[in-house]
């Protein structure tokens, strides 16, 4: 059996190297013309790795590329391309890294607002495209027996993100929606929940909880009941309050299109 | 007897791209059927697949991948090309095309389209794949000719020669890109019209015409302009050789008025109706 090493594999490994190194290797491989030289006929794929990268960043962090102008976003964007190549079949898939990476890697990891920033930003890319629903009605939730609320499980809408926030950022991701200057960042005293999350019209939402409703809508999207709720409740308001409070928040998720379903008795 | 490998011709055709979603559902144009980028579908709901669903409603659609990486060294990615069946079967295309070239190795990938060398390896390796992605699909597929930039040394034939034998032995059809022709006859300084003459009539079920960026000693395939008289030409000379062929104008960046591109389509059947009465 021949072990020889297939030339088309040969050539294939030299040219990702070009692309992702700069090794200049497969240059024996090309044959140039007067008008145009090997180096200009590589140069134009490797430009083209780094033009269409940075393009597919820059379309996914359009705030981040703001809050850092061109020619430091090209920078960030290079240093990704050379840490994280990608490894998904769609470009869609190649920012995914982002937010870790900036978290982690100096410079960029003294500037939490940045990390935030995209945080938020691919937050809503995933919203974007999440699976499709239907939401559940404020007559179907009316709908419901009194004596059915206490073993209330429900079904969430599979957009639906959380995540917490130390930053102002989703009003900074606003002022650069609009085409405004962002304003400097500003911390906030404790960090706060968020929910994003699709509604019918495919429009993107996003909002802040209170520290009580995001414990809430965190429980029941891992199937605990209203009673549940309502015991948990206990540690911000009085027992005989929990109830009305849970049912406020259960109504107001359901407005928003949060809720899916009623889960059947089990 | 022998049978053509084509599929019913659809006419005149657009890409589908998002900046035209809501003029498309609005004005319905008259535009024969549109050509959907596969990996934009690829996700699990919102806007995309809402106004696909909504466009495929109203028109008969083609599926154009690429990722398959056809070319490449890594095993075919049977997840990617499940997901692909998974949206053939629910947008019903009349057929599916992907580049005759590669995209990656080792996992990465470089989000290209790739040139092979013209090499009896890889004529072999390329028709096996193609074999399995077929087989896989249920269905016959195009492969599409790409703009390169480079000659390897180790190639042997001509890049009309690779695609034909590919297509033949390989038992898929060929989307013949007019524009890629153009560009790739500038950059290796051949005749386009020996490319045309070169592929077999009975294989080529599509056409893509576009517009690319001229840098004077060499062009690079863009997309992101107005095509021009040469590729029209071109264009003129291909609807001379081949009947029964589908034909789309590709608009990939600077993407303008829905209007623009199809008074390029009508400039197409004008063309096409000159040649083919």
């Amino acid at each position: 059996m021949s072990h020889e090493k297939s030339p088309l594999l040969e050539l294939q490994q030299e040219f990702i190297r070009l692309l992702m190194n700069g090794d200049q290797k497969i240059q024996s491989r090309i044959i140039g013309t007067q008008k145009v030289p090997v180096e200009t006929r590589l140069g134009i794929y490797a430009d083209a790795y780094r033009f269409r990268l940075i393009d597919a960043l820059a379309d996914s962090y359009p705030s981040v590329h703001s809050l850092l102008g061109d020619d430091d976003f090209i920078a960030l964007a290079n240093a990704y391309i050379d840490h994280c190549p990608s490894q998904h079949f769609s470009i869609r898939w190649f920012g995914h890294q982002l937010p870790t990476f900036l978290q982690q890697t100096a410079p960029y990891s003294g500037s939490p607002a940045l990390w935030e920033m995209a945080l938020f930003e691919w937050t809503l890319r995933d919203v974007f495209d999440a699976q499709d629903f239907t939401p559940l009605t404020m007559d179907d939730l009316r709908q419901l027996p009194a004596e059915r609320w206490s073993d209330l499980q429900l079904q969430f809408n599979p957009t639906i993100q959380r995540i917490e926030l130390s930053w102002n950022v989703p009003a900074l991701w606003q002022e650069i929606d609009k085409q405004l200057d962002p304003s400097e960042p500003i911390s906030c005293e404790y960090p706060l929940p968020w929910v994003c999350w699709r509604k019918i019209d495919q429009k993107n939402w996003f909002r802040s909880m209170d520290v009580d409703e995001a414990w809430a809508l965190d429980q029941m999207r891992q199937q605990a009941s209203f009673a549940d709720i309502c015991e948990g409740l206990c540690e911000w308001i009085d027992a005989q309050h929990a109830p009305q409070r849970a049912a406020g928040h259960i109504s107001r998720w359901c407005e928003d299109e949060l809720i899916t379903a009623i889960l059947p008795l089990k | 007897m022998s049978t053509s490998p084509q599929l019913p011709a659809l006419g005149f055709g657009l890409g589908l791209r998002k900046e035209h979603y809501t003029t498309i559902l609005e004005t319905s144009p008259d535009v024969d059927w549109f050509e959907v980028l596969t990996e934009n579908y690829l996700v699990s709901g919102g806007k995309p697949r809402y106004f696909l669903d909504q466009i495929r409603e109203r028109y008969p659609v083609v599926m154009h991948g690429v990722s398959m990486s056809i070319g490449g060294s890594d095993a075919l990615n049977m997840d990617y090309l499940q997901q692909v069946k998974d949206l053939a079967q629910q947008i019903e295309p009349r057929w599916i095309s992907d580049h005759l070239c590669w995209t990656g190795l080792n996992g990465l990938n470089a989000h290209d389209l790739l040139p092979l060398p013209y090499t009896e390896e890889a004529i072999k390796h390329v028709v096996k794949r193609v074999e399995k992605a077929q087989d896989f699909l249920g269905r016959r597929m195009l492969l599409e000719n790409v703009s390169s930039y480079v000659t390897y040394t180790d190639s042997e034939i001509s890049e009309w020669e690779f695609i034909s034998t590919i297509a033949e032995q390989a038992d898929c059809l060929i989307l013949l890109d007019v524009n890629n022709i153009y560009v790739s006859s500038v950059n290796h300084e051949f005749d386009p019209l020996d490319y045309l003459h070169g592929v077999p009539a009975d294989r080529v079920q599509q056409y893509h015409i576009a517009g690319h960026s001229d840098f004077t000693d060499y062009a690079i395939d863009t997309h992101d302009a107005e095509i021009i008289q040469p590729v029209w030409d071109l264009y003129a000379q291909a609807v001379q050789r081949f009947d029964n062929v589908s034909t789309m104008i590709e608009r990939d960046d600077n993407i303008p008025e829905l209007s623009v591109l199809l008074d390029e389509l009508d400039k197409a059947r004008d063309i096409a109706a000159k040649y083919q009465p």
